[in-house]
Formats: C-alpha cells, sequence, structure tokens
C-alpha cells in the first residue's frame, strides 16, 4: 500500500497540548488536595480510628522520657524538693500508685509502668500504619479504577491526539507517586502530633529553657527551605536525565534488529554512555548537596542538646529546676526538630506528588466524549439492518471537512463495497458509523433509528468492525477471540473460528486454542492475524458487518482462503467494506466510489464499468497503484507526512486516519 | 467531593495469596554486586573508615553529658568543658560525616552506573530468544527500577549494616567499661532479634517479588488496553476491561498492603526487643544509683550507649526490609546480566577481509529454539558471486531463515553455511553484517532525522551517496516535501511516515551500504507493484556483479532474480529461471497464474487454490 494521507490538520479545536504540558507547578495546590481528601471519604472510618490511634502513640511516646527524668531521677534516684512544683502528668502519682498496690519498690514499678507506656504506643502505632495503609491503598484503588473508567471510555478523536504512553504514566507512575503523598502526608500529620505535645510538656516545665530550644526551629526551616531550592533544580535535572536515559534504551530495545545489523552496538554503547554518564554526574552533585544538607540537620539537635545542658545547667545549679527536667529536655528536644526535618526531606516526594495529582484530576475532568443520547432509544432485539447515510458532512478539524453531503442507503442483507482513492474519507465514513466520532451535520439511520439516539454500546454491539489492524491482546487464541466477553462460549468461539478457516492453523498451534498470544511472543502471520479478526467478529455475531480490507499484501493462497471466509462472514448481513480486491468488491451487490470526501459513482460493478469514470481507472489499475490514482484524480501524487500527534502513528495500514 | 456520588467502589475484599515457601537464597543475590563495588576499593575503605570515626565522635557525647550531669548532680557549676566538649565533637563529626557519607554515595553512583554500561551493553548482544522471553517493557523495568533499588542497597544497604556493626562494637565496649554487668543483662535478648530478623526477611523476599509482579502486570495490561483501545470500543468490551482493571488494581493494592503489614509487624517487634534492654536499665540501674554503686551521669549514659547498641536492633525491620526488596531487584537484573548471547564472535576469526560474495548452503537446516520442528530442512544450493536469486513462497516457509542466517541473526550448525567458502561464523560480526546488508522484512526508523535514519550504520558519509539511496529506493521526492528536507526528524518527536515510506527509508538504509552480499526480506510489501518493478528495475543495474538474495511472495518480484527458489515447509520444492519454472507449469506457474490475473472467475480460482494444495498449512506455515 503506498500511503496517502489526510492534509496535516490545522489547529485542532481542542487544545490537546495541555495534555501533555507540565502543569501548575506549584508546591501546594490546596485545590488538588482537596479533592484526593474526597477520594479518602469512603475510608473515613478507618482513617479517623488511624489518627486517633497516632495520637494516643505519640501522647504516650511522650511521657516515656517524663516517667525517666521526672519520676525516676527526680524522685528516686536523687530526691529534688522542688519536684512537687514542677509537673509530671501524673506519671508520679501512677507509678507511686502502681507501688502501694503491689508493694513493689518505687524503682520497680517505674519500669513497669514505662514497659507499659512502650507496650501501648508500639501498639497503636502498629494499628495506626496498617489503617492508614489499607484506607489509602483502598482510596488509590478506586481513583486508579475511576481514571481507567474515564480512559477506557474517551472517544477516539481524544486517542487521535494523545499518546498512550503519556495516559500510561497517569495510570502507573502517578498514582504511584500518590499512593507516596497519602501515606507521607499522613504520616507527617503523626510526626507533627510530638511536636505539639513535647513543645506544651517542656514549657509547662520551664518556659525560658523551651525558648532557647524553639530557637532552633526557625534555623532549620530556613536551611531547609534554602536546600530544597538549590536541590530542586538539580533534582530536575536528574529526572531529565532519568527519562533521557529511558527514552535512549527503549528505542533501541525496539529497534534492535536494526542496531545490530548496522552494527551500532559500540557506537550506541557510547552514546548511551553519554547519557549515563550525565545522569551519573547530576546525581553526584545532587548527592554532595544533600550530605551537607543532612550533617547540618543531624549537629543541629546535638548542638540543641549542648544548649540546653548549658542554660539548664545553670538554673539546676540555681535551684530553678531540677536535673530531671534537663534530662527530660535533652531527649525531648529530638521529638521538635525531627518533624521539622521530616518536612524537609518529604519535600521532594511532595512537589512531585503535588505534580502527579495534578495529572490524575485533569485525566479525569477530561470533559472530551461522545455525545450519549439522555434517554436512549433501544434498538429492536431483531434489527433487520437497513442503514441510511443521510447528508452526512463530517471534519476533524474546523473548516476541513472530510467528508462532504453524504447520503447513501444499504438495504438490509445488502452489501456494499466502498472504493475510492486513499483519503478520500472511506475510513471515516465507517468510524462515524460505529460513533467513534460525534458528528452534527447529517444523520445516519439504522432500521430508521437515528444511531444518535442509540446508547453507544448498544449500536457496537449490533455493529460489529473489522479494522485493518487485529490488535492481539495477552491471552489465548480463545480469549483473543471472545475478548473474554462471558456471553461467548468456548464453542461459539470454535465454531466461529472454523467458519471462517481459522479452525486449521489455530488447531496446528502447539495448544490450540489454548496457545498464549503475546505482543512479542508467538509471531502470527498477517493472514493469521486476519483469519482470526474475522473469528473475532463473528463470535459476537453482530447484524451488520463492516470490514476495512486489510491493504498489506499476502501470498496469494492465503489470500483466497481469506476470500473465502470474507465470503461466509458477510452471508445474510448487511455489510459495508472498504475494499481493496476486486475479487472482494464482486462479493458485493453495489459499489460506491468516494473521492475527496463525495460520493461520486454509485451502482453495481457493471454498472460503474460502463461510466468509465473513477471506477474504471481504479480498476484498470488493480486496485493496487493508489498514487497512479491519485495522480489520474488531480492530486499531487507526492505523499504529504503527518503531523507528529496525528493517530496513524505506528499504523501504518490506516490510510485514512 | 462530587464525584463520589457517581461512582461505587468495588468491594474489597482480601485475596488469598498462596505463601511461597521461605527460602535463605534470596539474599545471595546480592553477593554479585560485590564486584562491581570492589573496583572502589578505596573510597570503601576510606568511607568505613569514617563511619569509624563517625562513631567514636558518637560514642564521645553521652561521656561529656555524664560528666556534666555528675557535676550538676553535686551542684558543681564547672560544665563548660564538656559542654564545649560537645560542640567541638559535633564539628569534628559533620565535617567527617559529609566526607564519608560522599565517599560510599559515590561508590553507589558509579556502581550503577556501572551496571547500567553493562547492561545496555549486554542488553545490544541479544538475539531473538532473549526478546522472545524479555518483553520491551520487562527489560525497561528491569534497567529503570532495579537498578535504582540495589543503588539504594550499595549506598544506604550496607552502610547501614556496618554502621550496625560499628554502633553495637563501641556502644558495648564504653558499656563494658562503665558496668559489665549491666552490658551482660543487654546483651540478653540479641539472639532473639537475629533470629526473628532472619525468619521475617525470608517471608518478606516472596512477597516483595509478588509485588513486584503484580504491579508489572497492572503495568502491561493497561499498555496492550489502551493501545487497542479502538478494537476494545469497536467490540464495546469496555466494561468487561474496566472489571479486570479493577480486579488487577484490587490484588495490587492488597499485595502491597500485605507486605506493609508484614514490615509494621518488623517494625513492631523489633523494638520490642530492645525495650527489655531499657527496662533492665531502668530498673537495675537505678537500682545500683541508689546503692551508691554508679552515678547518675553513668546511669544517663548507659541509656545513651543502650541506645546504640538497641537502635540499630529497631532498624533491623527497615534495612531487612531494602535488602530483601534489593535482593529481589538484583535477581531480576542477574537474570538478564546472566543471559549468554545467541550469537558471539568466534574468538580467532579466520576468514579474509574482503566478501567476494558466493553464497553456499551445505545440508543447511535450521530449527528455532525451543520448537520442536525444523524451519529449514537440509537445504543444498550455491549462489556465485554477482547472482541475483529469490526465494518464493509462503509464509512461514522458511524463506526470511535463509536470509536472517546468513547475517547470523540466527546462528546454523558449523559448516552448512559458507561465504566465499569461509563458513559464516569465521567472519567477524562487525565485519559480516556490514558486507553483508539484510534489509529486514518489519520497517523501523529512530525517532532522528531522516540523513540520521538512511546513515545509521555509518554516520560520517556524504551527502552523495546519501541521495543516491534514497534516489534508488523513490524516496527522494517524498523527503524534499518534509519540513527540513534530509534534517527532518520523524518518529515520536517528529513527523510520521506512511508505512510505505517508511519501508522505502529501511530499504534506502540498506542499500547505503552498496554491499557485496544485499539480502531483502520481503520488504516491499507496502510498496506498490510499479514502484517496487521500478526500484527492482534500477538496482539491477547498479547491483552489476553483486550478489543479491530476494524474499518474496509475489511473482513480479521474483522474476527480476537470475534464479528463483520456490521453498515450502523449510524445502526447495521447485528452482530454476523463471522461464524454467513456467515451462515445468508446477506451482510457480499456477502462483502466476492467480497473481497476474487479478480477473479470474470463481471456479477456476477454485481450482488454482486445490491445485496450490491449500490446507491446514496454507496459512500456518
Amino acid at each position: 500500500m503506498n500511503t496517502q494521507v489526510d492534509a496535516p490538520p490545522a489547529a485542532p479545536s481542542r487544545d490537546y497540548s495541555a495534555f501533555d504540558a507540565e502543569l501548575t507547578h506549584k508546591a501546594l495546590n490546596v485545590n488538588m488536595f482537596v479533592r484526593l481528601l474526597a477520594w479518602l471519604k469512603p475510608y473515613r472510618f478507618t482513617l479517623s480510628i488511624s489518627i486517633v490511634l497516632t495520637l494516643a502513640s505519640a501522647a504516650i511516646a511522650v511521657l516515656q522520657p517524663i516517667v525517666n527524668g521526672r519520676v525516676v531521677i527526680d524522685t528516686i534516684l536523687l530526691p529534688d524538693p522542688r519536684s512537687n512544683e514542677l509537673p509530671d502528668y501524673g506519671m508520679g502519682e501512677f507509678v507511686y500508685g502502681v507501688a502501694d498496690w503491689t508493694g513493689a519498690s518505687p524503682l520497680m514499678s517505674a519500669v513497669f509502668v514505662y514497659a507499659l507506656l512502650v507496650l501501648v504506643s508500639s501498639l497503636a502505632s502498629y494499628g495506626h500504619r496498617l489503617l492508614l495503609s489499607r484506607s489509602t491503598l483502598q482510596a488509590l484503588r478506586d481513583l486508579r479504577s475511576e481514571l481507567f473508567r474515564k480512559l477506557e471510555t474517551k472517544p477516539m478523536s481524544f486517542y487521535d491526539h494523545v499518546s498512550v504512553g503519556r495516559v500510561m504514566t497517569r495510570l502507573t507512575n502517578d498514582v504511584e507517586n500518590l499512593i507516596e503523598l497519602l501515606t507521607g502526608v499522613l504520616e507527617l500529620v503523626g510526626d507533627f502530633i510530638p511536636f505539639f505535645l513535647s513543645l506544651f510538656l517542656m514549657w509547662a516545665i520551664s518556659p525560658e529553657l523551651t525558648l532557647y530550644t524553639m530557637v532552633f526551629i526557625p534555623v532549620v526551616a530556613v536551611a531547609t527551605s534554602l536546600f530544597r531550592k538549590v536541590l530542586g533544580n538539580t533534582y530536575r535535572n536528574v529526572r531529565n536525565a532519568v527519562s533521557s536515559i529511558n527514552q535512549y534504551m527503549q528505542e533501541n530495545l525496539i529497534g534492535m534488529e536494526v542496531v545490530q545489523l548496522s552494527r551500532r552496538e559500540q557506537l550506541n554503547t557510547e552514546q548511551f554512555g553519554e547519557r549515563n554518564e550525565s545522569h551519573r554526574d547530576y546525581q553526584f552533585h545532587a548527592m554532595n548537596l544533600e550530605t551537607v544538607y543532612s550533617s547540618f540537620n543531624n549537629s543541629l539537635i546535638t548542638v540543641a542538646t549542648g544548649v540546653i545542658i548549658w542554660v539548664g545547667g545553670g538554673e539546676v545549679i540555681q535551684e530553678a529546676i531540677s536535673l530531671g527536667s534537663v534530662v527530660v529536655f535533652t531527649q525531648l528536644i529530638g521529638m521538635m526538630i525531627g518533624p521539622v526535618q521530616a518536612v524537609g526531606y518529604q519535600f521532594n516526594t511532595l512537589f512531585r506528588a503535588m505534580a502527579s495529582g495534578e495529572r490524575i484530576f485533569q485525566a479525569i475532568d477530561w470533559d472530551e466524549s461522545i455525545k450519549e443520547p439522555e434517554n436512549p432509544v433501544p434498538l429492536p432485539s431483531n434489527v433487520r439492518g437497513r442503514l441510511e447515510f443521510r447528508n452526512m458532512s463530517f471534519s476533524y478539524y474546523m473548516g476541513e471537512e472530510v467528508i462532504h453531503d453524504v447520503s447513501f442507503t444499504v438495504g438490509a442483507g445488502e452489501k456494499l463495497a466502498i472504493v475510492g482513492p486513499t483519503g478520500s474519507g472511506k475510513s471515516t465514513l465507517i468510524k462515524l458509523l460505529a460513533r467513534f466520532y460525534d458528528f452534527d451535520d447529517g444523520k445516519v439511520f439504522l432500521d430508521d433509528v437515528d444511531v444518535n439516539h442509540v446508547a453507544s454500546v448498544d449500536l457496537r454491539q449490533r455493529v460489529g468492525i473489522v479494522l485493518q489492524d487485529f490488535h492481539i491482546f495477552s491471552g489465548t487464541v480463545l480469549d483473543n477471540i471472545t475478548l473474554n466477553n462471558p456471553g461467548i462460549s468456548r464453542e461459539d468461539a470454535m465454531e466461529a473460528a472454523q467458519i471462517v478457516n481459522a479452525d486449521p492453523f489455530i488447531r496446528g498451534l502447539p495448544e490450540g486454542y489454548d496457545t498464549f498470544l503475546s505482543e512479542r511472543g508467538l509471531n502470527l502471520s498477517q493472514g493469521q492475524r486476519q483469519l482470526l479478526a474475522f473469528a473475532r467478529v463473528l463470535a459476537a455475531d453482530p447484524e451488520i458487518l463492516v470490514l476495512d480490507e486489510a491493504t498489506a499484501s499476502i501470498d496469494t493462497a492465503t489470500e483466497l482462503v481469506i476470500q473465502d471466509a470474507l465470503q461466509r462472514i458477510m452471508e445474510g448481513r448487511t455489510s459495508i467494506v472498504i475494499a481493496h480486491r476486486l475479487q472482494t468488491i464482486r462479493e458485493c451487490d453495489k459499489v460506491l466510489v468516494l473521492h475527496h470526501g463525495e460520493v461520486r459513482e454509485y451502482g453495481t460493478h457493471e454498472e460503474l464499468m460502463a461510466l468509465e469514470g473513477i471506477y474504471y481507472t481504479l480498476h484498470e489499475l488493480q486496485f493496487q497503484d493508489s498514487r497512479i490514482a491519485a495522480e489520474l484524480s488531480g492530486d499531487t501524487g507526492v505523499e504529504r507526512v503527518q503531523p507528529r500527534d496525528d493517530p496513524t502513528t505506528e499504523e501504518p495500514d490506516d490510510e485514512d486516519r | 467531593m462530587a464525584q463520589f456520588g457517581q461512582y461505587t467502589p468495588p468491594v474489597y475484599r482480601r485475596q488469598r495469596i498462596e505463601r511461597a515457601r521461605p527460602s535463605l537464597k534470596h539474599l545471595a543475590h546480592l553477593k554479585r554486586l560485590f564486584p562491581y563495588a570492589y573496583q572502589y576499593r578505596v573510597k570503601i575503605v576510606l568511607g568505613i573508615v569514617g563511619l569509624i570515626a563517625i562513631q567514636m565522635c558518637g560514642a564521645a557525647m553521652p561521656m561529656f553529658m555524664k560528666t556534666a550531669i555528675d557535676s550538676l548532680a553535686i551542684k558543681d557549676p564547672d560544665i563548660l568543658m564538656p559542654v564545649l566538649g560537645i560542640f567541638a565533637v559535633v564539628l569534628v563529626r559533620s565535617f567527617i560525616s559529609v566526607y564519608s557519607s560522599r565517599m560510599l554515595q559515590r561508590v553507589a553512583i558509579s556502581s550503577s552506573y556501572d551496571i547500567r554500561k553493562r547492561f545496555f551493553s549486554h542488553v545490544q548482544r541479544m538475539g531473538s530468544a532473549f526478546f522472545n522471553r524479555f518483553g520491551t517493557g520487562d527489560v525497561m523495568s528491569r534497567s529503570s527500577g532495579d537498578i535504582a533499588m540495589v543503588r539504594r542497597v550499595i549506598a544506604f544497604g550496607w552502610v547501614q549494616v556496618l554502621t550496625f556493626i560499628f554502633s553495637i562494637i563501641v556502644g558495648l565496649s564504653f558499656m563494658l567499661y562503665l558496668s559489665p554487668t549491666l552490658t551482660a543483662l543487654v546483651l540478653l535478648p540479641t539472639p532473639f532479634v537475629a533470629f526473628l530478623g532472619i525468619t521475617m526477611s525470608r517471608r518478606l523476599f516472596p512477597m516483595v517479588r509478588e509485588r513486584r509482579q503484580a504491579m508489572d502486570d497492572v503495568t502491561s495490561f493497561t499498555s496492550e488496553n489502551l493501545n487497542g483501545i479502538r478494537t476494545v470500543q469497536a467490540m464495546a468490551q469496555e466494561q468487561q476491561e474496566i472489571g479486570r482493571f479493577d480486579d488487577m488494581g484490587t490484588r495490587y493494592a492488597s499485595l502491597v498492603y500485605r507486605t506493609t503489614k508484614y514490615r509494621a509487624k518488623m517494625n513492631l517487634v523489633m523494638p520490642f526487643i530492645s525495650i527489655f534492654s531499657t527496662l533492665l536499665i531502668l530498673g537495675y540501674g537505678g537500682q545500683l544509683v541508689v546503692d551508691g554503686v554508679i552515678t547518675v551521669g553513668t546511669y544517663t549514659a548507659f541509656f545513651a550507649y543502650m541506645y546504640m547498641v538497641t537502635g540499630p536492633i529497631g532498624q533491623v525491620g527497615g534495612w531487612l526490609s531494602t535488602f530483601t526488596s534489593a535482593a529481589a531487584a538484583a535477581e531480576r537484573l542477574f537474570e538478564v546480566l546472566d543471559y549468554e548471547p545467541e550469537i558471539e564472535d568466534d574468538p580467532r576469526p579466520t576468514a579474509s577481509s574482503q566478501i567476494q560474495g558466493r553464497v553456499e548452503f551445505c545440508h543447511f537446516s535450521y530449527a528455532y529454539p525451543g520448537a520442536t520442528d525444523e524451519a529449514i530442512h537440509d537445504i543444498s544450493l550455491t549462489v556465485d558471486a554477482g547472482e541475483t536469486v529469490a526465494f518464493l513462497g509462503r509464509i512461514g516457509c522458511g524463506k526470511s531463515t535463509v536470509l536472517r542466517s546468513l547475517v547470523r541473526m540466527n546462528d546454523p550448525a558449523p559448516g552448512m553455511l559458507l561465504i566465499d567458502g569461509e563458513d559464516v561464523r569465521a567472519y567477524p560480526l562487525q565485519q559480516l553484517r556490514s558486507q553483508v546488508a539484510l534489509i529486514p522484512q518489519d520497517p523501523f526508523l529512530f525517532s532522528l532525522t531522516i540523513r540520521d535514519n538512511l546513515t545509521y550504520d555509518e554516520p560520517d558519509r556524504d551527502m552523495p551517496p546519501i541521495e543516491h539511496a534514497a534516489q534508488l529506493a523513490e524516496l527522494l521526492d517524498a523527503i524534499d516535501e518534509f519540513p527540513d528536507g534530509m534534517e527532518t526528524v520523524v518518529g515520536e518527536r517528529g513527523i510520521t511516515l506512511s508505512g510505505g515510506q517508511k519501508q522505502r527509508a529501511t530499504l534506502a538504509r540498506g542499500l547505503i551500504r552498496d554491499a557485496r552480499i544485499l539480502a531483502m526480506d520481503d520488504c516491499f510489501s507496502s510498496v506498490d507493484t510499479r514502484t517496487e518493478e521500478r526500484i527492482l528495475g534500477r538496482l539491477k543495474e547498479v547491483r552489476q556483479g553483486r550478489t543479491t538474495l530476494l524474499v518474496s511472495h509475489r511473482v513480479s518480484t521474483a522474476r527480476h532474480a537470475d534464479r528463483i527458489f520456490v521453498m515450502e515447509n523449510g524445502r526447495i520444492l521447485e528452482s530454476g529461471t523463471h522461464a524454467e519454472l513456467m515451462m515445468k507449469g508446477g506451482y510457480y506457474a499456477d502462483l502466476e497464474a492467480v497473481q497476474s490475473n487479478q480477473d479470474q472467475d470463481r471456479e477456476r480460482k477454485a481450482a488454482l487454490l486445490k491445485n496450490l494444495d491449500v490446507d491446514v498449512r496454507v496459512v500456518n506455515g
């Protein structure tokens, strides 16, 4: 097939570049976050318990140093007269209560209380983690499903412009990033509880000493934000390097055969090496900054401890506070500075996840869809199959009509061949019939029902379409025939395969109908794929058959088998075939010649031959040389190129788009 | 909040997952990473020295604290020295820590760089059997995700282990110095920790592996589904597919939850053991203070040292899961790296450096790896230098295999395939593939400029030969129409070519080499017959004196050849010139009749169909 494509489209009516663009770049997008929280709503009960648990766990964890410092040191080891004036949050009472009740020494009671606190706080924290991860995982599972549901039902115009790779990223990486975000943020909530509790406890013991400690918080905060700013750029470089590595690798893997045949292994290893090196160097750079930052952060806690001992020590000597209180302070300081540092560490994750969240919601919000009727008219269970196109005009892009005022009728059980040079709009017509696109100008009737009043799912179940490219899904041959439709039994599928002459070759496969097919695994020939496509559509048993005949040349013997199969599936069905082979055209009752989106000739083969018009010319050229046909019909004859986001990427056989 | 009203989440149910048999072997995968780190041993040693110094600094801290607290206990105001000591230690420690973690991280980054480099060049040597087993997505995820995971374990994993060990050693020494009895008591639970840690890691390994697999499943399902979205929608199977996706998403979520739960359990159990020690110090140590055996300062210092010993134990869960994930990643990496290239250079190639172009098949047979049937059975034929031969036959008859063997894309047994009288294996691969040009069946272009694509094998070519090749492949007119001519980028980041254009570009890429032997593997399937005839006609002129092998299923292509071999089921059915074969009236003649006369009536075609023995094998091959 010598492909001729449509003129490069002008600006699409919808800005698809927005789908690919990097979005707002805001580090904190509150709107997005609120929407994300909405997904947690069904799990709010689990989540509230989890938050209660983390509160409890934090509160109890903060009490542990109190038992050690205020009770053990201040009342047992070095009894301090001022101890009674300083708060111990009932821990003293608790310990001595236990001592009175059990008769054990105060020290042993303190040990017991301490053990109890540790036990309860660990259990609470364990429960918190489980419930938190359970609810976020469930919520994001739901979100992912919803995203998939939305994408799965997007119309063709969407997939014509947006690459599958980008859509994939949203479903995989972006959702994974959100899992990190949600768990990260919610754990941060857990981290900040000890922060406030420690602050409160410290303030109650010694406001002055607390103020000294608090000096360190802005220092950590400022240092963190400064480092992040510098690191942010570096990390962006690292990310870009990663994607450049991946891109290079992927292309090489796909084109490995060419690489090896061109003896490029050495050169490509070098080129890959350059990318690999720049990735390494950016990582070095990031790491150099990171080590300074983390070393600075780690030192701060110790410096703060020194300050507490220095200042607190002075107060102990002046008998302002007890020694135990200073010990409590040295142990609580970590709980205060820790969370502020954690925010710093989490910042990159948060930033990345915010962007992911935006992309996900953008995809969910993308409002492009086929207009479904509000009150769909159900098609009768027995569709007779009369089809009518009435005054159909259509353009993919504003102002560039590819179908002009096309009207024709296919009677029930009739077979119509559509022929025409490439780019004449043949494929577009059948895509409109299947409602892959919305159309406003013109109507299509199926048994006198306007298809725009029918639910698209209902319509597509009645109209079976064989596309040029047979897409193999990973699964058995059987799965590929039934497409996992539970309504099609194994027997149905095998019968369909038999009718279309696919049975012999399937039985010849290692495991027959249960042979596993995959994208790169077992290679099926063009002819085999075509037969499977027939079997697939036949198994679905549609009332109307629409077929885009494959153009790639197939060896003659196989072609004959396919012709035979084609004849059988058209039997008794209203059929529309985009035909490239004379034999196929001869099977049909009527021929419609389409040129530049207009119906130019219509009639039986004999009638059109007598006309000596376009059909006659095409016939003389054996329907093969579309290049010459195009020349004859006044086109330049030179293939035009498609813009990069054109739908036909990777689909060389799809000629009309 | 609105969207929730419309959406009912599927019922979350616990998935039953068969528990894999626990095994200790998994950590052995990590051992294989050592050679990669070994070359950086100087850095490693320096880094480790730094780590020891950091631990020593860490150990000094509680001693200063102890001095300060003891002073405070007796109300001695002289705490300047210990506080200054603390500050000094902090300063020294931060410098050492920056330095040593840089050393160790450099090692990790450099090793992962080396692994990635090796991975790439290794994959480039792989043949079709490899790519049948590992799909593109699979190799990609190994090269990105798994290498990153391995890097993490080199960067932090074993540093954690070392820190853990030093921390224990240092902590223990100081504890022993302060109070041997207490130390002995604190150490009691350690064996339990070790035991538990190993058991848990063993269990975790299969979980991590399964979880990764589940993610891969989600990814490949999505990719396939979206690539086939037209089919799914045309067959109205969206709901069906959404249901399957839900199931996969749920399975993945439950597997993630399972590992999270297990990790949380590890995090719960491990600190519990260290708590045991804390309580001992609190109780027994406190008693010693009351009895006046030790001071309060010693008591608090003891706490600090105990954390040095038990603190890392609390993190055992954390690093075990890092190690376990890394072991799973290393396993996946080495699965690829261990894969032996199917085709390799003879260590001492003996053949001459200039190929003349005589090709001989001597009782040539070939079976694809894993296949039970031979694709080629015992073919013997000779193609003289300068001759043009065509292989004709149905799909799967073995004609492509013949051509691919010529450039060693498949390796036949020795002695079966000779070029200029020498075994193909005797030629260095580089030389063989540069002097024998195979134009493959599937057109593939890189997202580079047209020029870079045409000169892919030899980027430094001048313009005239490039234009000449493009001219031969009838591509020059099309190139002139491109926005930037020869410099137009094609593919994902540029313009998309039609099937025919791609195929002719692939053709031009092969022709540019002007090779002694040219093998064209059915590379006109998307090119119409007239263009094909023009191209072949011109090739005949320019390729005077060179060998050409071409594969086709069109008689119109084959008739250009000096000799034609009709193949069936891996054997040669007929051979001869076009005229001879036509005279013979066999398969070839029948095929010619069918192909040349499109306007056959059905009966005649049916008769031919019968003649051509169209049966099970027709489409099966």
